[in-house]
């Protein structure tokens, strides 16, 4: 088998409308791959007993692609058995329950597309300028990732 | 110099992008200080932030930045995709 015919691709898609696991996972798929492994994270309805209505996001979108596009990179140096990496990130209003991020990662065999996408999603949480509010009844906060090493230690 | 808002800073500024003129050669910090002249309230986030300058990331400092008309420099609250 000529495995040039399936050259490592990566997905990088930033959109307001509603994200597709299907869509993102069939991105993936190869033949010359045994394992998709797949993150999806999705918006919560509760933080600190307070009810969240919806979330929003916003981001710095040239940069974000960017920066994914370095985790898609550095992914490649660390497990070169990997084929293809698809990052969709949601942006605006994402109602509750629905998926925020998805990020699908194929590889010859399973090990290395896990690891491979524990470390996208772990990453990209640290690096890519993306933004997250998250609405409650009557008000609203900026939230921080605990990756971020910028933002304020106490929290 | 293009300048870019976002999240609470966007909130604070009141605006999301504008042209300000800054001396050519600037450390990010005195960057800093005079995007806070023209927006007071982003004060209180001075500890919170850094810069995105040509979309690389650049602490607040003592880091010199020669910068071009037209360069993109972004105000980075603390980030929360995922």
């Amino acid at each position: 088998m000529d495995e040039s015919e399936d050259v490592p691709k990566d997905f990088i898609k930033l959109k307001s409308e509603k994200l597709s696991v299907e869509e993102v996972s069939e991105l993936v798929i190869s033949p010359y791959c045994g394992a998709v492994s797949l993150f999806i994270g999705t918006t919560r309805n509760n933080f600190e007993g307070k009810k969240v209505i919806h979330l929003e996001y916003e981001a710095y979108t040239s940069m974000a692609e960017t920066e994914i596009k370095k985790i898609c990179r550095d992914v490649r140096q660390k497990w070169p058995s990997v084929k293809h990496v698809a990052v969709h990130h949601r942006l605006g209003l994402v109602p509750i329950t629905e998926a925020s991020v998805i990020i699908a990662v194929s590889s010859p065999h399973r090990v290395e597309s896990l690891e491979a996408v524990r470390y996208c999603i772990n990453t990209l949480k640290a690096s890519v300028p993306i933004w997250k509010k998250e609405i409650y009844e009557d008000e609203y906060s900026w939230k921080e990732n605990k990756e971020c090493f910028w933002a304020n230690s106490e929290k | 110099m293009l300048v870019l808002y976002f999240a609470r800073s966007a909130e604070l500024a009141g605006l999301r992008s504008e042209t300000v003129s800054v001396p050519r050669q600037i450390t990010s910090l005195q960057l800093w200080e005079e995007i806070v002249k023209i927006h007071p309230r982003l004060a209180v986030i001075r500890d919170q932030v850094v810069f995105a300058v040509q979309q690389e990331y650049v602490l607040l400092g003592d880091q010199l930045l020669v910068l071009h008309p037209g360069d993109e420099v972004a105000i980075i609250p603390p980030i929360s995709g995922g």
